[in-house]
């Protein structure tokens, strides 16, 4: 059959979508609460700062990563009751890692295509519950037949992938450790923290080796938690606030999960995700035109990674910007101001909490402490995931 | 300066402006300070190897290494697949890959699957094998080399276990050992 | 082709075996810790009552699901009426039970919520909808804090 080529991508959009409030739990390694009740926490919140009831809401989006970690198969109806979805259209997205920022992109679809005037996105993990250890979860997600027999721990394709992207840019450790002091020092003033401390560089080059080049301190914590965000149609953002954050654009693009068949020293998957996002905002130079944002740094050297991907550092020169202190919070361009997964934590999902919701604190100027010194029209959000295959981006303003 | 002045004005209430969770430590579930339930269920799953990686599995008890090729895009495809995803399309013919290739990259790693730390630290690495189309590889071990040899661009070859004792499994492949001068 | 090559002979077909070798510890939260403390220690049944719309809860929660609203606790008697039941006649993994077992969904007394559990001293001829139960507890010693610290619901 012969149909017409449809060239890149179409943005016919019902409404525009603003976010007008969030919510966040405190993240631990260890929490008692149960995931319904870390939910509620943070719905309730984020509705809250909305100015909105419960009942207000037309449907809700659930983003939680492998039932495997809270160990309750079907999670996103397990946890219905404490995100608010009882008796509403409610559906759960997860893209692994990337789900932080693909829950929040599939509260858009919902409000931008008209079909919800008020969403709520919320997302839980609670890692704790399983063991040995939250890492051995994901012994589950290699091949079962040509990776799982040589017994590899999660951590080793992180490291294959910094050890790589550091051979080819040819970095050092020590530019790489820099994010990891930045991340953590910011996260001495996020209320939700579990790592915040202030360490130096050889703090990190002398920590525990985990799989090498990564050591300790690399790494982000497996974390308890919970967090929301409301996103709401333009005629109720006017009704709640003088102050909404637009979202303007969202993009999203999986490489091939085929993981050892490609270079890994560039994640082509944010820059494709980028791409979409970019063009949906009307970016034409990240680096000119965003003013804060917060790639997801699980590990150090992923921030600078993500920020190369983002098109905020060209190639192999991320490093350089934060060794120079221009991703500080008062730079020209600070990147992870909350303190990212490396200072607050790394509930998986519910990192939307230190990237969605803390770009749009900065860009409602609600940061507080974490307020960062320039003037913010700007920012992305963005998370990755899966088999170091998806990239997941959405682009923040304080202007339509 | 003005700005400055501006920020002060603008910044509001410090948000979240609070945050709930009580955290619990492991002893207060090992101690019963917390109410909690354990469940250690028996889940057992049988993973088929369909088409291609039967054939492959087959091949390795032989101690060959199969790839397929796709005549569209003229890649040569490892581990092998019964279609390309890039031009998805069947694939047009199967062939023998070398038993040698180049490390891409490399780890050490001190801990096992449950995040325990090692014995002895064992290096992983993605190995992209001979014959195969550029950056085409898999994750293997390394063997009969220290850490600090180890490099981006080693050549290595693969160490099979003796025919009597391969099963048709990825670990028919002992290790990787350099290949210098081979 | 690849279609001409295709494997016939299922002896040739692989297969690789794979056992989950997780386990799971679950907390019970803020509203199920008090819950189990309370049964545990007191051997007493909360409930939690919406402060907004009145409903009560059981097992009791900290957040009312149909207008967020908090709760508060309520100690309740633990017993109840049979809403539905079945008769199991086989275990988890399908082999027969010597002796069947009934499992009820019972509607707590001024509560909205229900409980399933096992019921005893009762013959199954003798359940009926509508009947009325109380709990039966483990001796306080043997008890864990656990949903099975009651070991069932007879008649009353
Ligand atoms: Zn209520």
């Amino acid at each position: 059959m012969n149909v017409e080529r449809i060239k890149g991508l179409k943005f016919h959009k019902k409404q525009d979508v603003a976010i007008v409030g969030a919510g966040i739990t405190t993240f631990k390694r260890r929490l008692n609460e149960t995931g319904k009740e870390l939910s509620y926490y943070a719905a309730k919140q984020a509705l809250d700062e909305a100015g909105l009831s419960i009942k207000d809401v037309d449907m809700v989006v659930m983003g939680s990563a492998p039932d495997a970690f809270d160990g309750v198969h079907m999670k996103g109806e397990y946890l219905l009751d404490g995100s608010g979805g009882s008796d509403k259209p409610y559906m759960r997205v997860f893209v692994g890692g990337g789900t932080g920022v693909f829950a929040p992109i599939a509260g858009y679809w919902h409000v931008a295509s008209g079909l919800a005037d008020v969403c709520l996105v919320v997302c839980e993990e609670k890692m704790s519950s399983c063991y040995p250890h939250p890492q051995s979860a994901f012994k589950y997600i290699w091949d079962p037949i040509l990776e799982r027999p040589l017994k590899p721990n999660l951590i080793w394709i992180f490291a294959l992938e910094m050890r790589r992207y550091m051979y080819v840019n040819n970095i050092k450790h020590e530019d790489i450790a820099l994010v990891s002091v930045k991340n953590k020092a910011n996260a001495l003033d996020h209320p939700s923290a579990q790592l915040a401390a202030r360490i130096t560089v050889e703090d990190v080059l002398n920590s525990e080796p985990m799989a090498l080049p990564v050591r300790r301190l690399d790494v982000s914590p497996p974390s308890d938690g919970a967090s929301a965000i409301m996103m709401v149609a333009s005629h109720i953002a006017r009704q709640l606030t003088d102050e909404p954050v637009w979202v303007n654009g969202v993009g999203w693009a999986l490489d091939t999960t085929w993981w050892t068949n490609r270079d890994l020293y560039f994640p082509r998957y944010v820059a494709e995700a980028a791409r979409m996002a970019y063009k949906m905002a009307h970016i034409t130079n990240p680096r000119k035109e965003v003013d804060v944002a917060e790639p997801y740094d699980p590990f150090d050297y992923k921030e600078l990674h993500h920020m190369e991907g983002l098109g905020l550092a060209k190639k192999g020169e991320a490093h350089i910007l934060t060794r120079e202190g221009i991703t500080a919070r008062d730079g020209d361009l600070p990147i992870c101001p909350s303190g990212g997964l490396l200072g607050v934590g790394n509930p998986i999902a519910a990192t939307m909490g230190v990237k969605v919701a803390e770009i749009y604190w900065q860009l409602a100027y609600r940061a507080g402490k974490r307020q960062v010194a320039k003037e913010v029209t700007t920012g992305i959000a963005q998370a990755w995931g899966d088999l170091m295959q998806i990239g997941t981006v959405m682009v923040l303003s304080n202007k339509r | 300066m003005k700005m400055d002045m501006d920020m002060d004005v603008n910044i509001k209430k410090n948000y979240p402006s609070y945050v709930r969770g009580r955290e619990i430590k492991a002893e207060d579930i090992e101690e019963g300070r917390v109410s909690y339930n354990l469940h250690k269920p028996n889940i057992i799953y049988s993973f088929t190897a369909g088409q291609a990686i039967s054939k492959f599995l087959n091949g390795l008890k032989e101690g060959k290494l199969l790839a397929t090729e796709c005549y569209s895009c003229n890649r040569t495809l490892f581990p092998p697949r019964i279609f390309c995803e890039v031009c998805f399309r069947p694939i047009d013919k199967w062939c023998e890959v070398k038993d040698s290739g180049v490390v891409e990259t490399f780890s050490i790693s001190y801990i096992d699957p449950d995040a325990k730390p090692l014995e002895k630290p064992i290096i992983v690495a993605v190995i992209s094998i001979d014959g195969a189309s550029p950056k085409m590889g898999i994750m293997h071990i390394l063997g009969e080399v220290e850490p600090e040899d180890v490099y981006i661009g080693m050549r290595v070859r693969a160490v099979w276990k003796p025919e009597s004792e391969r099963e048709g499994s990825i670990t028919d492949i002992m290790y990787w050992k350099p290949a210098e001068g081979d | 082709m690849t279609f001409n090559e295709k494997i016939v002979n299922v002896r040739e077909l692989k297969h690789v075996e794979g056992k989950i070798e997780l386990y799971w510890i679950y907390t019970s939260g803020e509203a199920g810790d008090k819950f189990f403390k309370a049964l545990k220690d007191e051997g007493k049944f909360l409930a939690s009552k919406c402060s907004y719309c009145g409903k009560t809860y059981f097992p009791p929660r900290i957040y009312c699901e149909y207008d967020f609203s908090e709760t508060e606790f309520i100690e309740i008697s633990g017993e109840g009426r049979v809403r539905a039941f079945a008769v199991a006649t086989l275990d988890s993994y399908e082999k027969p039970l010597e002796n069947p077992e009934i499992y009820a969904i019972i509607d707590l007394d001024d509560t909205d919520g229900c409980i399933v559990h096992l019921l005893g001293e009762v013959e199954i001829k003798e359940v009926f909808i509508g009947m009325r139960v109380k709990p039966v507890l483990k001796p306080k010693e043997d008890r864990e804090g656990r949903i099975t610290d009651i070991l069932y619901f007879k008649p009353s």
